[in-house]
């Protein structure tokens, strides 16, 4: 031990009397002094970085030539002569050319030097869209990434979809892996048994306001060394780090307000009742006499226009404080931020309180470690959203839906459940602890090798209550159930991740150096999810298990363990050739042992041609690209062969019965295997005044692990095997431009369009389909989502309205082709299951705008999607209780527009109301109850947008104005979120879906909560 | 070059070491939440609750087949006839059938013979039920995974498999066991005799399914008979739990809820109230409910409830009543049902016997019910009831038995062979086109089979006949 001591006490003599002391400052062009720099002298170990003050000090001799690289700053070099003092200015370089993206592993790389796509947003950019999920902030930004709110509830779950659905298993995982600071974490969805609630995902713990940026890897060929986890791409997250110099403390505080930003088009002329006969009881809200006919002789009654008055105005407020600062050799960031919000469901809540710290320590030249450690409580009342919206469909308007608790606390009803009542008394509360941690450490001992370790963890505990209220035991109440139920749910989920590698780096000429990485990943997950459930309340509104008469309990448990070994060879001939080779390979616990242990490699090549020819002097820089990557896929842990499982009945008498899985899991199972192949091109022009990006893209995922639907009578129903492929290919643009650029005055603009086609090539021989999830259409308008080979996935599939001239085996229903009317008048209904639509959106894109003038910051984000259709059950509902506005036809006669199965023009005039018509026919429940709501053709709609996604208008004071205050800086900013601009969509928000992040039957709207737009008002010091 | 030597040693025992520490490592897949292995107390338990179940399930489809029940929405498919994918009741009978096969095998390397039998006698009595409405089925390439597309057995030679499981069964049963049955007999409690009785009932009822097929023999029938039930007592039933009410209770429950269902036909409600026969029965309060004025209305089959709002206006299913308490029976095969085959084999044969058996019948049944003894004698002294052994024919014991297996599965399979000739029993309006004015006579496939197993499903139209079921 004291050898090394001495040891390294004369390593740092021996530097410290290496020639003569230079110092000096080093400066931007705008004579701004720059901390950080890092000085080396060429061809020793020896280097320095500059303080806060571009302050440097470094010792080398005459001859020596010490190198100043920075970040974004083009390098400079300078040979030593006899000075002692030597100011340099480093000059920027273009952005966009030499922009740095961090890659797997937290690896920083130029992207001129990647032979792949990638993109990345910065702070600005995500803090500007005003999301408190980091999931919505990439919406619309990044190209290739499709993002889907999943309903406007609080901390209500966002999905990302990387370049299509790459797996036919309808409940696969077809989301990125989210990584922070080289931590993978957990981005699971998991959603409330029973009635929906909307909860979150785990992304959304993490506080926007920490991230420093977020770039997404889309690829395989970018995500080759995080191996299977990240086969369906990766958003590496990068959170904000202490920077050398003074302390600086950044406060930012926010109020935002939300409401609903879309209804569906209603009417408000008929009442309660049926056959258009007032009833005040009635069960039926809206097929009664119209309301101003009853008005006249019942005071008080009228449209209560319960739509736009059941939801409140949201409130959000989000406050964040951050500390960051440090010397040359040790810097740290702290902060912490705590986020409320009220959704406009009426007792609907989420929070988010956050802390991190991190630090970064340089020991030495050789030895540096940093660190971060995460804390996150979230939670809120999730109301059920889906019954409320149900509730609303049946509850009369002609009845204020605010009225509805009596003083004794029970429900004030006509008969219909209130649906306010429930969202108040059906709670569902979670509360999320959670732990993200990390630490690092690297050591250099020699200039061309660096060890690096790096250990992640990511824990949390999800502790959820969900309580239904029994009977008050007040004579003539309306309980909300006849029982009551107390359940708790108790989730535990600990991740963690070791990484270790070396790199080895060697230029064996001016021309040619090399990077090399070898590295070993381990990845564990243990989860274990608890439930117990009390039903029967003995004292009413006591809710404790203990307080009920029959309890039940279930338990399910997991782990799963990846060891991977990966090595990654990158090489740069003469900065214009960049040759990466990576090859990987994983041994998963989740397959049977011996086809547990697969590799994969990729290949990716980078041409800079703008460096190797001379271009004429607008074209600033061209790059192709072109890739190739396999990665392979593990499955679930726990599902091979067969087993056999107790069913939830049980126990029963105290007896427990036994019964065989149903789903067998093949004990050959081998890893899935996906190949990429990616060609593109980055050029830029006119000084980077304007950049554009191209990028094509085919991935085939085969042999994949998906649960095969099998005849029952094999004893099973799902056998677990490989089977099918899926294919993806399609184009991805970006282009970004300066478009003004002069003092006072700027104009940037980004725009990216994606285009994406899916096929789904084979299942498995003798398999006609998988079923991805339905969704209940009254009357045989259920719609369901099925994988058929050679269809796109998202396909919807229902009835329709009998077409004349049509195929006998088309699939796909035909709308230009005119109905066949039957010989009663109306639309012949045809049951049979035809494509009506695709639920993937083919096109989606989106256009950023950021102008500055003076102070004053201008910015706006427009997203939109096309060629998508949805099944819209609110429009079912609607229609079968006659509250939309095409509903008020219910007294017309009308000729439906069709030719009769001879072909001839219909000519039968029909009545559209109920019962009796004025023609003296009996039309029963009349035309929409009996044809319109059954047949789901009416209800699978056009479900693309434009939205304007942020608007944001801020400004900054000025360093003059600054001066007087006690703020380093001021901003205050204006902006307004998710606001329709063009949808031909009937209903709400269409981008509500209601099967949550987690699941793939992404083309049923359900009746989730609707969307909402937001406007914010926000202040940001700086001290 | 000896350093190179030894490194490459050192990295090659390091990589050994590292493999092999993997190799444990990764060795934690074993499931920790679903057992490899079952009890075969465990089987039974599941066993006889889902057969159970599934008797509720073949029931509730059948039920408006055969006018017990109607929907209170026009034209509902369930009364009209339509093709209806019956996807849960196919899965549940293969569902329990595997784990029947599961507990056999187990219980025969055990030497638990009983275990083995009683699971023998469900295998057949699911078989059975699931032959009777889906005709030709998987079973010989079944269970044993060695297709995923196992090929189809015809009805007939199912009928066969069925017989020798009960044969098997009764001779197991008779066979002394390593263990035995116990409080995870959820039909018997662990009565072995019942079991043998319960046997001999399931032979007799799948063998009068065949009185129009060649081979049929009464007097086997009668002598299965002799060695089957003997009471009510011997019932064939699964007491429902307050952890989990029993099905029709839960129909009813949700019908008062709203959640509409258990809507009672107007054919079933005619027979009872002196309309389709003059004789009033005494057991009609008994088993379904009445109006808010304290009528009882049926639903015309087909029709919906028209402008009769959704309570308190027709006859429904309600809770508390002996079909529908939350701890009343699934009645899996009756003394009641025993006596009425008893009456029909007997009918050619015996006719004495035959008119007995009918009159045991109806006496069983009400019984069941609780009817009080002096409504039992008056109803039996109707003259339409008790015409006497010369006037009674076939329709009698048809009639009577329609009303003792209310709800059962089993009136679906009589209603076939006999034709739907019920008294007064007529077409549900908004028939299904497609049945051009016929009673329909076997369910499709479900679509769940069809396409997973598509190349071997047989190609049916609803009015194919199970292979008992003669023109």
């Amino acid at each position: 031990m004291r050898n090394i001591f001495i040891a390294i006490i004369a390593i740092m003599c021996i530097q410290a009397s290496w020639g003569q002391m230079i110092s000096g400052t080093v400066s931007d062009t705008n004579g701004e002094p720059l901390p950080g720099v890092t000085i080396v002298v060429s061809g020793t170990s020896r280097g320095a970085t500059t303080n806060f003050d571009g302050e440097y000090s470094i010792s080398a001799s005459s001859g020596d030539i010490l190198q100043f690289t920075y970040i974004g700053m083009k390098a400079k070099t300078v040979t030593v002569s006899n000075q002692s003092v030597i100011n340099i200015v480093l000059e920027e370089d273009s952005e966009q050319l030499d922009e740095v993206i961090v890659t797997a592993f937290g690896i920083s790389q130029e992207k001129k030097a990647l032979g792949y796509a990638a993109q990345s947003i910065d702070a600005e950019a995500i803090t500007q869209t005003k999301q408190t999920n980091i999931v919505n902030a990439l919406q619309g930004q990044v190209a290739g990434v499709q993002i889907t709110n999943s309903g406007g509830a609080p901390g209500q779950s966002a999905r990302i979809i990387i370049r299509g659905i790459n797996s036919l298993d309808p409940s696969a995982d077809n989301q990125p892996l989210f990584v922070v600071d080289g931590v993978p974490i957990d981005n699971s969805t998991v959603e409330s048994g029973g009635t929906p609630r909307g909860l979150s995902n785990r992304a959304s713990d993490i506080n926007p306001n920490d991230i420093e940026s977020m770039s997404v890897l889309k690829g395989a060929a970018a995500t080759a060394l995080y191996g299977v986890r990240a086969a369906n791409g990766a958003v590496i997250i990068t959170t904000k780090k202490g920077k050398a110099g003074q302390v600086n403390i950044n406060v930012n505080t926010s109020v935002g307000f939300e409401e609903l930003n879309r209804l569906p088009e209603l009417q408000g002329q008929y009442g309660q009742g049926f056959s258009g006969e007032y009833d005040p009881t009635s069960f039926w809200p809206s097929w009664g006499a119209p309301i101003s006919e009853v008005a006249a002789s019942e005071p008080g009654h009228k449209y209560q226009d319960n739509w736009n008055r059941a939801f409140d105005t949201g409130v959000q407020t989000d406050h964040s404080i951050s500390v960051s600062g440090g010397s040359e050799n040790a810097t740290f960031y702290g902060s912490f931020g705590r986020f409320d919000q009220k959704g406009i469901i009426p007792f609907s809540d989420w929070a988010r309180t956050s802390a991190k710290i991190s630090g970064n320590v340089k020991l030495n030249e050789k030895f540096d470690f940093n660190g971060s450690i995460n804390y996150t409580n979230s939670g809120g009342n999730r109301v059920p959203h889906d019954r409320f919206m149900e509730r609303m469909m049946y509850w009369a308007e002609t009845q204020d839906v605010r009225d509805y608790i009596n003083e004794d606390g029970t429900m004030r009803t006509y008969g219909n459940t209130n649906p306010i009542y429930d969202a108040r008394f059906s709670t569902y509360e979670d509360d999320v602890n959670r732990v993200i941690g990390n630490l690092n450490f690297n050591y250099s001992p020699w200039e061309w090798i660096t060890l690096s370790y790096r250990i992640g963890t990511d824990f949390y505990s999800d502790m959820r209550t969900e309580i239904t209220p029994g009977p008050k035991g007040i004579d003539g109440e309306n309980a909300l159930s006849s029982t009551g139920f107390i359940e708790e749910t108790r989730i535990n989920s600990k991740d963690i991740t070791s990484n270790f590698y070396i790199t080895l780096q060697k230029d064996w000429s001016e021309d040619l150096n090399t990077t090399l990485r070898l590295g070993n990943d381990i990845f564990q997950r243990k989860y274990d999810r608890v439930t117990l459930r009390g039903e029967d309340y003995v004292i009413p509104d006591f809710f404790n298990v203990n307080n009920t008469r029959q309890v039940f309990n279930s338990q399910g448990k997991s782990i799963r363990r990846l060891v991977g070994f990966y090595g990654d060879l990158m090489v740069n001939y003469k900065d214009y050739l960049y040759l990466n080779v990576t090859g990987r390979n994983d041994i998963s616990s989740t397959l049977p042992k011996d086809n547990n242990s697969f590799f994969y490699p990729s290949v990716n090549l980078g041409y800079v041609f703008s460096e190797n020819f001379d271009m004429p002097t607008w074209f600033t820089f061209g790059k192709l690209r072109a890739s190739w990557a396999q990665v392979g896929k593990d499955t679930n842990p726990h599902i091979l062969g067969s087993t056999f499982v107790s069913p939830d009945v049980f126990p029963l008498n105290g007896e427990v019965g036994f019964s065989r899985n149903s789903t067998f899991g093949d004990p050959a199972l081998k890893p899935e295997l996906t190949t990429s192949i990616e060609v593109g091109a980055q050029l830029s022009f006119f000084q980077s005044r304007l950049d554009l990006d191209v990028t094509y893209y085919k991935s085939n995922a085969e042999d994949q692990i998906i649960p095969v639907p099998i005849s029952d009578g094999t004893g099973f129903s799902s056998y677990i095997t490989n089977a099918g492929e899926i294919e993806n290919s399609g184009f991805e643009f970006v282009l970004g431009g300066d478009i003004i650029k002069n003092e006072n005055f700027q104009w940037t603009a980004t725009a990216n369009l994606s285009m994406n086609d899916n096929e789904i090539k084979s299942i498995r021989e003798g398999i006609d389909e998988i079923v991805v999830g339905t969704q209940f259409g009254y009357a045989g308008s259920t719609t369901t989502m099925k994988l058929i080979e050679g269809d796109a996935y998202g396909n919807l599939y229902g009835t329709s309205y009998q077409r004349f001239g049509a195929a006998e085996d088309a699939t796909t229903l035909d709308r230009n082709l005119p109905l066949v009317i039957g010989s009663n008048g109306f639309p012949e209904r045809n049951a049979e299951q035809l494509i009506l639509g695709n639920a993937v959106p083919k096109w989606i894109g989106g256009l950023r705008n950021m102008f500055s003038y003076k102070n004053f910051e201008l910015s706006f984000l427009v997203d939109f999607r096309a060629d998508v259709e949805q099944y819209n059950q609110f429009d079912n509902f609607l229609s079968a209780f006659g509250k939309n506005d095409y509903t008020l036809a219910r007294n017309d006669f009308r000729v439906f527009d069709g030719v009769l199965a001879d072909g001839s023009v219909n000519t039968q005039e029909v009545w559209l109301g109920q019962g009796t018509g004025p023609d003296g026919e009996d039309y029963g429940a009349g035309f929409w109850r009996n044809y319109y709501r059954g047949v789901t053709e009416n209800f699978v709609q056009d479900a693309s947008y434009v939205k304007l996604r942020n608007i944001s208008l801020a400004y900054n004071l000025s360093s003059n104005t600054l001066d007087r205050l006690p703020f380093k800086s001021f901003r205050v900013s204006l902006a307004a979120n998710n606001i329709i601009l063009y949808s031909p969509w009937d209903g709400f928000d269409p981008e509500s879906f209601s099967a949550g992040a987690g699941g793939n039957a992404v083309g049923f709207t359900g009746l989730g909560f609707p969307g909402t737009q937001s406007y914010y008002l926000t202040f940001n010091f700086g001290l | 070059m000896r350093i190179s030597n030894n490194l490459k040693r050192l990295f090659g025992m390091g990589l050994v070491l590292i493999l092999s520490a993997c190799d444990s490592y990764l060795d934690v897949n074993e499931n920790p939440n679903n057992p490899e292995d079952a009890p075969i107390s465990g089987l039974m338990i599941n066993g006889t609750y889902e057969s159970a179940y599934n008797v509720y399930r073949i029931g509730d489809i059948a039920a408006n087949y055969v006018q017990y029940l109607a929907s209170p929405n026009q034209a509902s498919a369930s009364d009209t006839m339509e093709p209806i994918s019956n996807n849960t009741a196919w899965f549940r009978l293969y569902n329990v059938m595997t784990d029947l096969v599961v507990l056999v095998e187990k219980a025969e390397e055990q030497g638990a013979t009983h275990y083995q039998g009683a699971a023998q006698v469900l295998i057949a009595l699911n078989l059975g039920m699931g032959v009777d409405i889906f005709g030709d089925m998987p079973f010989s390439e079944s269970f044993n995974f060695e297709t995923v597309t196992p090929a189809y057995d015809s009805d007939s030679s199912l009928y066969d498999i069925i017989m020798i499981n009960l044969d098997q069964g009764i001779a197991n049963l008779q066979t002394s066991t390593t263990a035995s049955l116990g409080s995870d007999d959820f039909i018997y409690g662990g009565d072995v005799d019942k079991w043998l009785a319960f046997a001999n009932f399931l032979k007799a009822r799948f063998m009068i399914h065949l009185k129009d097929v060649d081979g049929y023999n009464a007097s086997e029938i009668l002598s299965s008979i002799d060695n089957a039930f003997t009471s009510n007592d011997d019932n064939a039933k699964v007491d429902f739990f307050e952890q989990s009410i029993n099905p029709w209770s839960q129909v009813a429950r949700n019908n008062a809820n709203l959640v509409l269902g258990g809507w009672i036909s107007e054919q079933f409600i005619e027979a009872l109230d002196g309309t389709s026969y003059s004789t009033v029965d005494p057991r009609l309060p008994l088993m379904v409910g009445a109006t808010d004025d304290g009528e009882y209305i049926g639903t015309v089959n087909g029709a919906g409830r028209g402008d009769a709002p959704e309570q308190g206006a027709r006859s429904t299913l309600v809770e508390g009543q002996y079909y529908t308490s939350p701890g009343s029976p699934v009645l899996i095969g009756t003394f009641s049902e025993m006596k009425f085959i008893e009456a029909e084999a007997a009918f050619d044969v015996n006719k004495s016997r035959s008119y007995q058996a009918y009159l045991d019948g109806i006496v069983a049944h009400m019984e069941m019910l609780e009817v009080p003894q002096e409504e039992i004698d008056a109803y039996l002294a109707s003259t339409e009831v008790s015409m006497g052994e010369g006037a009674f024919t076939i329709d009698d014991i048809f009639k009577e038995k329609w009303i003792a297996l209310f709800l059962h599965p089993e009136t679906w399979n009589d209603a076939r062979r006999y034709d739907y000739q019920y008294k007064n029993m007529t077409l549900p309006a908004n028939l299904n086109p497609n049945l051009n004015g016929e009673y329909i006579r076997r369910l499709p496939y479900p679509d769940s089979e069809t396409s997973r197993n598509g190349n071997n499903v047989p190609s049916v139209t609803l009015l194919d006949r199970i292979f008992w079921d003669t023109e």
